[in-house]
């Protein structure tokens, strides 16, 4: 298991700790508008131990980033210190908006001129979004996923992100720096790729 | 026969919610719903490989002021629609599914790999690469929820439901799977029967 799909999700719900989810009662965040949480030690919803990060031996490649669609919600990439998506003039900017990168793809359109606490249930969102090329985390960084509200999100709000990321390990993070170097993008099937061709090779 | 495609969905019916809450809950054997006989296992002549996996989703949401949502239950005064499920594979004792602090977690939210999909509930994962069950190897996959309100005090049918994709590669076939491991190939029936075409054209 030297490559594994793995998956992270953070809400904002009341009774949300460190280690645990809790029930659907609201509650959960308080969060000013254009202020950016980090999703894994933000000290709010459900978080992780500590910061994210890649020892020397792994490899990450992040797929995909989604967000709740209401309440202006945007979801952004650091690795290091440098945040990833950023405005055309080279500033920052609050990332992928959940209207473009929804969680769950299909939740329900925010209503036009209602700050986005409204929905239209009946409408979906879906993905304008794809997180193509992928990021990739280097072994030895650290990386962080950042939420931003464009209005805030008040205690009645529920929102929610979405991580998606393929976790190389061990001889197959040694195979994705490899492709790196070589300037062959880093998945699945062209690490089986470099394995194939190394066996081959072992072999004539 | 050597390869299957093969299915197994779990509907928790009958079950009393709040025996669920914050409780991983094996889909096979939990005693939850419908179960099977004895833990799922792979024989030395058996090869598994988990294509996909999915449970009843749930939706955050902003201010709600309905009492019934997209087929999920809302209660009054709750944010999150549905049972809050997520789903975790594990083999033997180990759990696929971790946190990025390396710590176990309760796996795929139902949100992101929603069972039924639905124009609502498309779903943001893929279980790629796959998961290998190996011959010998014990597998399990468990249900966790959260939210008691999003479901009926005695669960109804399809209020929290499970679902996995898998193929069993039988005999032979298990044999050239394991193959295909060492050589970093990826099982797939495709590639199963790429090998034994080579076989036959080597002779």
């Amino acid at each position: 298991m030297a490559m594994r799909s793995q998956v992270y999700e953070w809400s904002a719900v009341a009774g949300n700790s460190a280690r645990g989810r809790a029930s659907g009662a609201a509650g959960g965040t308080t969060l000013a508008a254009d202020t950016d949480l980090s999703i894994f030690i933000g000290g709010q919803g459900n978080n992780i131990t500590k910061p994210a990060e890649t020892t020397a031996t792994q490899f990450i490649v992040i797929e995909d980033v989604a967000c709740s669609p209401q309440l202006e919600g945007a979801v952004q990439v650091r690795i290091n210190t440098t945040d990833y998506f950023q405005n055309p003039d080279v500033t920052d900017q609050a990332g992928v908006p959940g209207l473009a990168s929804p969680y769950p793809r299909g939740a329900p359109l925010p209503k036009a001129g209602a700050l986005g606490n409204t929905a239209d249930v009946s409408t979906s969102v879906l993905p304008s979004f794809t997180l193509y090329p992928s990021i990739y985390v280097l072994p030895g960084q650290t990386f962080d996923v950042l939420y931003r509200s464009g209005v805030g999100v008040a205690t009645s709000d529920a929102v929610a992100c979405f991580v998606k990321y393929t976790l190389y390990d061990g001889p197959d993070a040694l195979i994705a720096n490899k492709l790196l170097e070589m300037g062959i993008t880093v998945n699945p099937n062209n690490v089986d790729w470099y394995k194939r061709s190394l066996l081959e090779g072992g072999m004539a | 026969m050597a390869m299957r495609s093969q299915v197994y969905e779990w509907d928790c019916a009958g079950a009393t919610a709040t025996a669920l809450i914050g409780t991983k809950t094996s889909i096979f054997i939990g005693g939850a719903g419908n179960n099977i006989t004895k833990p799922a296992e792979t024989s030395a002549t058996q090869f598994i490989v988990i294509e996909d996996v999915g449970v009843t989703p749930s939706e955050y949401l902003s201010n709600s002021n309905i009492t019934a949502y997209r087929g999920l239950i809302l209660a009054s005064g709750n944010e999150v629609a549905g049972p809050r499920a997520y789903l975790q594979v594990t083999i033997n004792t180990t759990d696929y599914f971790l946190d990025p602090d390396g710590i176990g977690s309760d796996g795929v939210p139902g949100t992101a790999a929603p069972y039924p999909k639905s124009t609502f509930f498309q779903g943001n994962f893929n279980l790629y690469p796959d998961v290998y069950v190996l011959p010998g190897q014990t597998f399990d996959i468990g249900v966790t929820c959260y939210n008691v309100s999003g479901l009926s005090g005695t669960v109804a049918k399809g209020e929290l439901q499970a679902f996995v994709k898998y193929t069993l590669y039988d005999g032979p076939d298990a044999l050239i799977a394991n193959k295909l491991l060492e050589m970093g190939v990826s099982v797939n029936p495709g590639n199963v029967d790429w090998y034994k075409r080579s076989l036959l054209s080597g002779q």
